[in-house]
């Protein structure tokens, strides 16, 4: 009985102090979006009245509002078609880039290696950019857009990292075997190398899904603006109503969480590593 | 180079050809834009398409440093971009460093809490900047609730130039306090548990353990972080444009070139588009990135050098 009685520990401070800052930091870290769910549910009204009472029912018409009147299905579409075939394009040049880097098997790999990390200390390339893309005729224009966003030296430099932990033995057996290069990198490299895929793919999807300068500078045409851009313009119109725009703050977050949630690994293992190696 | 087992002869060839789009498209998209950066610098290109661009010399950037109010105006700028990255770098840093030891200790619902300091990097500054206009409304907003119950008030990003400021400031710290606590927390897991244990047999304190053990022992990510949160926070400035505009007292250098060289807003034409000006601002901001991110580097390399040997 005696042990019964002496069973509680004494309260760790040390612990009741940390939960006490985590849970602070969660207020501040939450509090802003919980904000923003509240409002989207509120009445424009009920807003002007009360900005920060809670919303007494559930009202989906601000969602439905910024559906229809901001142009959210256009610029939603967009901003898909812009980041899914920008991705791809990278994703699959890259790859066949890192690979021969990473083995040796062209030469002066090392100098194309480190033509990659220095563009990470070089000025922004904006200005002569602008200017290429001018003369090129692909200002205003959704494939120049894609274009723009078809590089990314620091995911480069995660790929080449993660090729080099792929047994080389792995190339020599499949050649033997009779496969070629092509061959040897669609069925056999790309499977083995997923996981550092996913990671640069998403890095670089959420970066360009994200992305407010460049449309700004590249796309004047209303019919390609990219979500960010249709925000900035929503913002501009129906600033005063905070509502139906909250409404539209939401539909824009809700894929970035979703994706952020499912994906979460991945993006941290990139950040990470970009970090330390890049 | 190395054994290649795909072939001799033209099939030798293969990963050279496919290796070329990649590199040609970062070459023409990347690299040499940057590096022409440095040429349209003593030109007055303009956004005109076909428009003559004609050499300068050091024209714009004796306009820059040099001429009357509008030197004046870059120096604000300068100053206002060194301001918030000082500010950005020292409160994120500590922020980052101590968040990351706080989820690090091994407590329940650790993970909840990692994931809702991180999701704001994710969400990009359009979302991040219209939160915190929400939250920041200044017609009886939650913060405009906080300052009344205080029996204050503010108007926030609607304010003076230096109170705008500043919640730029809190607003990019919380956006990116969770890519720094990251970096940290990967820092601490390479920490072998064994090193604190020892540390507490030999009853070592605390503050002890920390300034013996885990600082030392984190010097990698300390240098990571140092010199991200520096580089990014001086080149840092979509914030300011999704949360204030370009307000004259407000601007960092990042914002400047972006104005000059594609106008302030985007209903403005082309013909204004100073591009020579911009690039040159351009050159000034990398040449001040580069300073500053070498003397970092410099202090951080010696330091390393100091604790490991």
């Amino acid at each position: 009985m005696k042990a019964a009685i002496k069973i509680h520990k004494p309260i760790k401070w040390g612990r009741v102090g940390s939960y006490a800052i985590l849970i602070l930091f969660a207020i501040i870290y939450a509090s802003p979006l919980l904000i923003l769910v509240n409002t989207s549910l509120k009445t424009l009204p009920d807003f002007m009245k009360n900005a920060t009472s809670i919303a007494s029912s559930f009202n989906f018409k601000n969602f439905i509002d910024a559906w229809t009147k901001a142009n959210f299905p256009r610029y939603l579409t967009n901003s898909l078609i812009y980041t899914v075939s920008a991705t791809l394009i990278f994703v699959v040049t890259a790859v066949f880039v890192a690979f021969p880097i990473s083995r040796r098997y062209i030469k002066g790999a090392n100098i194309i290696l480190s033509l990659f990390v220095v563009a990470l200390f070089l000025p922004p390339a904006l200005i002569p950019q602008f200017q290429l893309m001018l003369a090129l005729g692909l200002y205003n224009n959704p494939i120049g857009y894609i274009l723009l966003f078809t590089i990314n030296p620091i995911g480069m430099v995660i790929l080449v990292n993660y090729i080099k932990t792929i047994p080389k033995e792995l190339d020599e057996a499949a050649a033997l075997d009779g496969c070629g290069y092509l061959k040897f990198m669609t069925s056999i490299l790309f499977p083995l190398i997923r996981p550092a895929v996913a990671t640069v793919a998403v890095l670089h999807a959420i970066g360009i899904w994200n992305e407010l300068i460049l449309p700004t500078i590249y796309l004047t045409n209303k019919d390609y603006y990219p979500i960010t851009r249709g925000m900035i313009v929503f913002q501009g119109v129906y600033g005063s109503n905070w509502p139906t725009l909250a409404a539209a703050v939401l539909l824009m977050t809700l894929p970035m969480l979703l994706i952020f949630l499912l994906m979460q690994r991945y993006i941290i293992s990139g950040l990470t590593q970009g970090a330390v190696k890049g | 180079m190395i054994a290649y087992h795909f072939g001799r002869g033209r099939a030798r060839l293969a990963p050279y050809l496919f290796l070329i789009p990649g590199l040609l498209l970062y070459l023409i998209i990347a690299l040499g834009p940057s590096l022409a950066t440095a040429g349209f610098s003593f030109t007055n290109a303009t956004g005109i398409r076909g428009a003559p661009i004609n050499w300068v010399g050091f024209e714009n950037y004796k306009e820059f440093l040099l001429l009357g109010q509008a030197a004046k105006d870059n120096f604000g700028a300068l100053g206002r971009t060194l301001i918030f990255c000082f500010f950005v770098t020292t409160i994120q840093f500590s922020l980052g460093l101590f968040v990351a030891m706080l989820v690090n200790q091994g407590l329940k619902g650790t993970n909840f809490f990692r994931t809702l300091y991180f999701m704001p990097v994710i969400l990009g500054a359009v979302i991040q900047g219209l939160i915190w206009s929400l939250f920041l409304y200044p017609l009886g907003g939650p913060m405009a609730r906080l300052l009344e119950f205080f029996g204050t008030s503010s108007e926030f990003l609607g304010g003076a130039p230096a109170v705008a400021f500043t919640w730029v400031i809190v607003v990019q710290i919380w956006a990116n306090m969770g890519t720094t606590m990251i970096i940290f927390l990967a820092g601490l897991q390479t920490i072998p548990t064994e090193m604190y244990e020892a540390a507490e047999i030999d009853g070592a304190s605390k503050w002890q353990i920390f300034k013996n053990v885990t600082w030392p022992l984190l010097t990698p990510s300390v240098n990571t972080n140092l010199l991200l949160n520096i580089i990014g926070s001086l080149q840092a400035w979509q914030l300011f444009l999704v949360l204030i505009g370009y307000r004259n007292g407000t601007q960092v250098l990042g914002y400047m070139i972006y104005a000059q060289g594609f106008g302030q807003t985007s209903g403005s034409t082309s013909s204004s588009f100073r591009q020579g000006y911009a690039a040159a601002a351009s050159i000034i901001l990398f040449i001040l990135v580069l300073i500053i991110g070498s003397i970092t580097q410099t202090i951080l390399n010696r330091r390393e050098r100091r604790i490991l040997g």
